[in-house]
C-alpha cells in the first residue's frame, strides 16, 4: 500500500501494466479441471489383460471410466468415441508400487527414527514433471512412500498420474492408507552418523519395539477412557491426543497397509516376528532383495515383495541381490511387484518386469502381473485397477511395440478413460497440460 | 627411462626393444620421454590360448560388419576367428570342437565405452571404490589401470549379457580426472583384462565439476570460467614442458655430436669448448601431471569431451580446438539445439546415457531420441551403460534407441563396431570378421531385447564359464 502511495502516474501505468501481465500469466497457468469422462470403444488392439490372458484384435468399452466390456465382441451404443488401436498392444496401465517422486526431495523427516505421523500429502509436489515422464512410460498410479531413513517413516499417498489437473484431482480416490517401515542400513547409518540410536540393528528394533509399545500403552488408555464414557463415567479426564501414537495405534488397529523397506533375509523374519509379537499384518517387503532366501515365509505369512529386477551390489546388504530373486520367490507363491524406486526406471518398468522372463522364466502374464495386478494388491487397490476386467478403472495402454520388450513405447495412455498422453500430440504430448503451470 | 610405464607386463626396461609381448609402439616427438606406447597386448599372443578350434554352426550370425547369415558358421581358433559363412561354405578342422547353436543367435562380444568396471565393488562402502582422485580438478596423471581390480565380481556378472570389452573410466568428478583404460572381460592376470593401458583421456565440462559454487572455502575455481581457464593453463603448461625437453633434446644431441673443426669459432677461446664440452645441458624436472598431457596435445590418443548442455558442449570444444585435441563427445544429452552443430564437427558421439532425466522444459523422449537424431544427421555414435553394477544392461540401452527411430543395425553397432572403431581396435574387435579376435556370444534371440538369455560366451576364443556369484546364490537356494 506504501508502494502505491508513492507511485508516479508513469510508474502506475507500469504496475498495473504488470499485474495485466500477471493475471495473464495466471490464466495460462491454470491447472485443467478433470475432464468429464467420455465413453470410448477402443478396437483393433492386442488386449493383454493381465489376468485372463491375451485377446488379439479385441475390444474394450468405457463407460463413466470404468472399464464396462472388454473381449473380441464387445459392442457399444452408437455415438461413443471410436478409437482404432491399429492392431497394437494394450495393456493395464503401470502401477509403480515404490515411488518417491513429486515429494520436492521432502521424503524423509530424518529428526527422529519414529515418525509415523508424517503425512506425504502435506509434501505432494503435483506439478513435478516425474509424474508426467512416468505417465509417457505407461504408469497410470504411484504409491509415493516416505524414505527409508526412519524405522517408521510416515503415511503415503496414492496417485494417479493425470498430470495437468489439480492437487486433489490426481489422488487416487478410496485407496487405503499405507505406512513405510525400514530396517537395516539406513536407519543405522542416518542416526549413527549423529551418534545417536540407531546406530546398529540391536537398535533399530529396539528402537520400534519400543514405540510399538508406547502405542500400546497409549491405546489401553484411550480404551480405558472411552469405557468410562460409555459406562457414563462423566469425571473421566481424556488422554492427551498423540498424533504419533495415534499413527501407530493405527498400525496395530489393522488400518495401514504395513511396507516395509528391508534387505536381508534375517531382517524379514525379525520383521514377520515383531508384526505376530504386537499383532499387526504386514502388506509387503519393499527392496526384498534376499527375499529368495526366505520365500516359504513370506508365502506363508501372504506378504508380498515390491522388488528390483536386477538391481544389486550398491549397498552392502544389496550384495547378495539376484536377478531371479523376482520368480524365484513367486513360484513359491509370494506376491511379487516389480517397482521403480526412481524417477528413471519408472518412466520403463515394463522393461524391469519383462527381465523376470529371462530370469527365472516368468510367463508373460506374469510379468505384466509385476507392474500392474501385483503392484495394485501391495498398494490396496488391486479391486480398482490392474487388470483389464470389467467395472475396473479404465486405465489402459496403447503400446507402440511388444510391451514386454527393450523397445516399446506408450503410444497413448488412458486414465479413468480419459487419454491424458499422446505421442503423436506435438508439445509434451499432453492433452490436459499446458506449459507454464 | 620409463618408470612410469604401465605398458610392459614383465616391467621391462626397454619394452620396445626388448618386450616378448605384442606390444605396438607410437614414437613420440623425437626423445625417449615422449614415446608413449599404447599396450595393445592381447591375451592370444600370451597365456590363455584357446586349446582347439571351435565351430559355431546352425545359428543365425550377425557379423555386423556383413549383415546376417541365417544357418551359418563361425570358427574360431588361436583366439581370432577364422572363417564366417553359410553353413557347408566354412571348412571345418577335423580336431575342432564343433557346437550345435541351431536357433540360437550368433554375435560379436559387446563392447561398452564408459564404465567403472574394477573400480568399485559395493557402492556404499567407500572402501570398495576407487572411482576419481577428487582432491584436484587436473589429475590425468591418474591411471585407472593402477586401481583396476580385474577379480572384480562385476566383471563376471557383466560378462554373463555378452559384454566382453569396455572402457573404464575414472569418474567425472574432475575436469581431467585421468586416463581411460581398455578391458577385456576375461583373463588370467590382470594383465590380461587391460588391453590398452592408457587409451583416452577423459575431459569433462558439464558444470558437475565445479566445487565450492557456495564460496565455501573460497578456493579456485568455483565457477566453469575458473574451470576452462585452469585446463587452459594445464595445456599451456603441458605446451612449455614439452618445449622445455624439447630445447634440452636439441642441446644434448649437440652436445653429443663430434666435434670438427670446421664448425669451431676461430673468435672463441679452446678454454670456452672444453667447458661446454665437460657440462653436458641438465635435464628439465620431470612432471607427471603434465607428461600425461603430451600425448593428447599431440594428437596421438582421443580426449573424451564430455558435455552435456549445448553451451557447455560448444566451451568444452573450443578449449579442445585451441590446444587441436582430437576428440570425440560424450554425454551431449542436452545438446538438442546444436545437432547440426554437432554434426559439421565430424566427430563420434558417445551418446548418453539414453535414460538421462529430460530437463523440465524438454519433451518426455528428448534426450530418448538423441541416438536417433544423430545418426539421421551421419554421425557415428555410440552407446554406452555408464554404469558399473548394471553395465549388463548395455544391449538394452541400444535397444531402447530403436523405440526412438534409431536402426536397428545402428544399434547393434553402437555397441559393436562403432567403438571398436572409435577406440582404434577395429581391426580386432566389433564384428565377426577373420582376423579379429574370436569374443563371440551366443544367446536364445534379440541381442538387444531384455527377454533374451545369453547361453555362451567365448572371449579369445576361450568359453566364459557361465557361473558369477549371482548364479551361486541363486542354485544353493533354489536347490529342493
Amino acid at each position: 500500500m506504501q508502494l502505491r502511495l508513492t507511485c508516479k502516474p508513469a510508474d502506475a501505468l507500469a504496475a498495473s501494466l504488470l499485474a495485466i501481465a500477471a493475471i495473464t500469466l495466471v490464466a495460462f497457468a491454470q491447472d485443467s479441471p478433470p475432464p468429464a469422462p467420455t465413453d470410448v470403444l477402443i478396437k483393433n488392439a492386442a488386449i493383454m489383460t493381465a489376468t485372463h490372458g491375451n485377446i488379439p484384435n479385441g475390444r474394450i468399452y468405457i463407460k463413466d471410466g470404468k472399464i464396462a466390456g472388454v473381449g473380441p465382441k464387445v459392442s457399444a451404443p452408437s455415438g461413443v468415441t471410436v478409437i482404432d488401436a491399429g492392431g497394437k498392444y494394450l495393456t493395464p496401465g503401470i502401477i509403480d508400487s515404490h515411488s518417491h517422486i513429486a515429494l520436492d526431495g521432502d521424503v524423509n523427516e530424518a529428526t527422529s527414527p519414529i515418525t509415523p505421523q508424517m503425512m506425504m500429502i502435506d509434501a505432494f509436489d503435483y506439478h513435478d514433471k516425474s509424474i508426467y515422464h512416468g505417465l509417457a512410460g505407461g504408469v497410470t498410479t504411484s504409491l509415493l512412500l516416505h524414505g527409508s531413513a526412519n524405522m517408521i517413516g510416515g503415511q503415503a499417498i496414492v496417485i494417479k498420474h493425470k498430470y495437468g489437473l489439480n492437487r486433489d484431482a490426481m489422488l487416487f480416490p478410496g485407496a487405503p492408507r499405507s505406512i513405510k517401515f525400514a530396517s537395516g542400513e539406513n536407519p543405522k547409518r542416518v542416526y549413527g552418523s549423529r551418534n545417536q540410536l540407531p546406530s546398529t540393528r540391536m537398535g533399530n528394533f529396539a528402537v520400534q519395539r519400543e514405540a510399538l509399545v508406547q502405542a500400546q500403552d497409549y491405546m489401553r488408555e484411550w480404551d480405558a477412557y472411552n469405557a468410562k464414557v460409555k459406562n457414563g463415567d462423566k469425571d473421566a479426564s481424556s488422554p492427551k491426543h498423540d498424533l504419533k501414537l495415534e499413527a501407530l495405534a493405527d498400525v496395530l488397529r489393522g488400518n495401514l497397509l504395513v511396507q516395509i523397506h528391508c534387505y536381508r533375509s534375517d531382517e524379514l523374519l525379525t520383521e514377520i516376528a515383531m508384526a505376530k509379537e504386537f499383532g499387526y499384518k504386514l502388506r509387503a517387503f519393499h527392496h526384498a532383495l534376499e527375499a529368495y532366501k526366505v520365500a516359504d515365509q513370506l508365502a506363508a505369512a501372504n506378504i508380498g515383495i515390491a522388488t528390483f529386477a536386477d538391481w544389486w551390489g550398491y549397498k552392502e546388504e544389496a550384495w547378495d541381490a539376484i536377478p531371479w530373486n523376482a520368480v524365484l520367490c513367486m513360484r513359491k507363491g509370494v506376491r511379487v511387484a516389480i517397482k521403480s524406486d526412481s524417477e528413471d526406471f519408472a518412466r520403463r518398468l515394463n522393461q524391469e518386469a519383462a527381465k523376470t522372463m529371462r530370469y527365472g522364466g516368468a510367463t508373460e502374464q506374469e510379468a505384466l502381473q509385476m507392474i500392474t495386478l501385483n503392484a495394485a494388491w501391495i498398494i490396496g487397490v488391486d479391486d480398482k485397477v490392474g487388470s483389464i476386467d470389467v467395472g475396473k478403472d479404465a486405465d489402459l495402454v496403447i503400446w507402440d511395440g511388444y510391451p514386454l520388450s527393450s523397445s516399446a513405447v506408450p503410444s497413448k495412455v488412458f486414465i479413468d478413460g480419459t487419454v491424458y498422453f499422446d505421442r503423436s500430440l506435438p508439445g509434451f504430448g499432453m492433452p490436459y497440460y499446458k506449459e507454464g503451470m | 627411462m620409463r618408470p612410469f610405464d604401465p605398458l610392459c607386463p614383465a616391467g621391462a626396461q626397454d619394452p620396445c626393444a626388448s618386450c616378448p609381448h605384442l606390444c605396438t609402439s607410437f614414437q613420440g616427438i623425437g626423445f625417449r620421454l615422449f614415446s608413449f606406447i599404447a599396450a595393445l597386448f592381447f591375451v592370444g599372443s600370451l597365456a590363455s590360448a584357446q586349446q582347439k578350434p571351435v565351430a559355431l554352426g546352425g545359428g543365425k550370425v550377425l557379423t555386423v560388419s556383413h549383415g546376417s547369415i541365417e544357418n551359418g558358421v563361425v570358427l574360431f581358433e588361436n583366439g581370432k576367428i577364422a572363417a564366417v559363412g553359410a553353413a557347408g561354405s566354412v571348412q571345418i578342422p577335423k580336431d575342432a570342437r564343433v557346437i550345435d547353436v541351431a536357433g540360437m543367435t550368433v554375435y560379436p562380444g559387446l563392447i561398452d565405452s564408459e564404465t567403472a568396471l574394477g573400480l568399485t565393488e559395493i557402492s556404499a562402502v567407500d572402501m570398495t571404490n576407487d572411482l576419481v582422485e577428487p582432491s584436484d580438478e587436473i589429475m590425468p596423471h591418474m591411471h585407472v589401470y593402477d586401481a583396476f581390480h580385474a577379480e572384480s565380481e562385476l566383471i563376471t556378472v557383466t560378462r554373463l549379457n555378452g559384454i566382453t570389452n569396455a572402457i573404464v573410466a575414472p569418474a567425472s568428478r574432475d575436469t581431467l580426472p585421468g586416463q581411460d583404460s581398455f578391458i577385456q572381460l576375461a583373463g588370467k592376470s590382470q594383465d590380461e583384462f587391460l588391453l590398452v593401458r592408457d587409451i583416452a583421456m577423459p575431459l569433462n565440462f558439464t558444470g558437475e565439476q565445479r566445487r565450492n559454487e557456495r564460496g565455501e572455502g573460497r578456493k579456485f575455481p568455483s565457477t566453469r570460467m575458473g574451470l576452462a581457464a585452469q585446463m587452459r593453463q594445464a595445456f599451456l603448461d603441458a605446451q612449455d614442458y614439452a618445449q622445455k625437453w624439447s630445447e634440452y633434446e636439441k642441446k644434448k644431441a649437440d652436445y653429443d655430436k663430434p666435434k670438427t673443426d670446421s664448425a669451431s669459432d676461430s673468435s672463441a677461446k679452446p678454454a670456452d669448448k672444453d667447458k661446454d664440452k665437460k657440462q653436458p645441458p641438465n635435464p628439465p624436472k620431470r612432471d607427471l601431471r603434465l607428461e600425461a598431457l603430451l600425448p593428447y596435445l599431440q594428437g596421438k590418443k582421443p580426449v573424451v569431451l564430455a558435455a552435456e548442455e549445448s553451451s557447455d558442449l560448444q566451451a568444452a570444444v573450443n578449449l579442445a580446438r585451441e590446444f587441436n585435441l582430437k576428440f570425440v563427445l560424450n554425454h551431449i544429452s542436452h545438446s538438442q539445439s546444436i545437432l547440426d552443430y554437432v554434426a559439421g564437427l565430424k566427430v563420434p558421439v558417445i551418446v548418453g546415457p539414453i535414460y538421462e532425466q529430460p530437463k523440465s522444459e524438454e519433451r518426455f523422449d528428448a534426450v530418448y531420441s538423441l541416438p536417433a537424431q544423430l545418426y539421421k544427421r551421419g554421425v557415428k555414435i555410440v552407446i554406452a551403460s555408464y554404469d558399473s553394477h548394471n553395465a549388463r544392461n548395455l544391449p538394452y540401452a541400444a535397444g531402447f534407441a530403436t523405440g526412438f527411430g534409431l536402426p536397428y543395425d545402428e544399434a547393434l553397432k553402437a555397441i559393436t563396431l562403432n567403438p571398436a572403431e572409435i577406440w582404434d581396435l577395429a581391426d580386432k574387435l566389433g564384428s565377426l570378421d577373420p582376423g579379429k579376435t574370436a569374443n563371440v556370444v551366443v544367446s536364445n534371440g534379440d541381442p538387444l531385447d531384455v527377454k533374451t538369455d545369453v547361453k555362451m560366451v567365448f572371449i579369445n576364443g576361450n568359453e566364459v564359464p557361465m557361473t558369477s556369484r549371482q548364479t551361486r546364490l541363486r542354485d544353493e537356494y533354489s536347490a529342493k
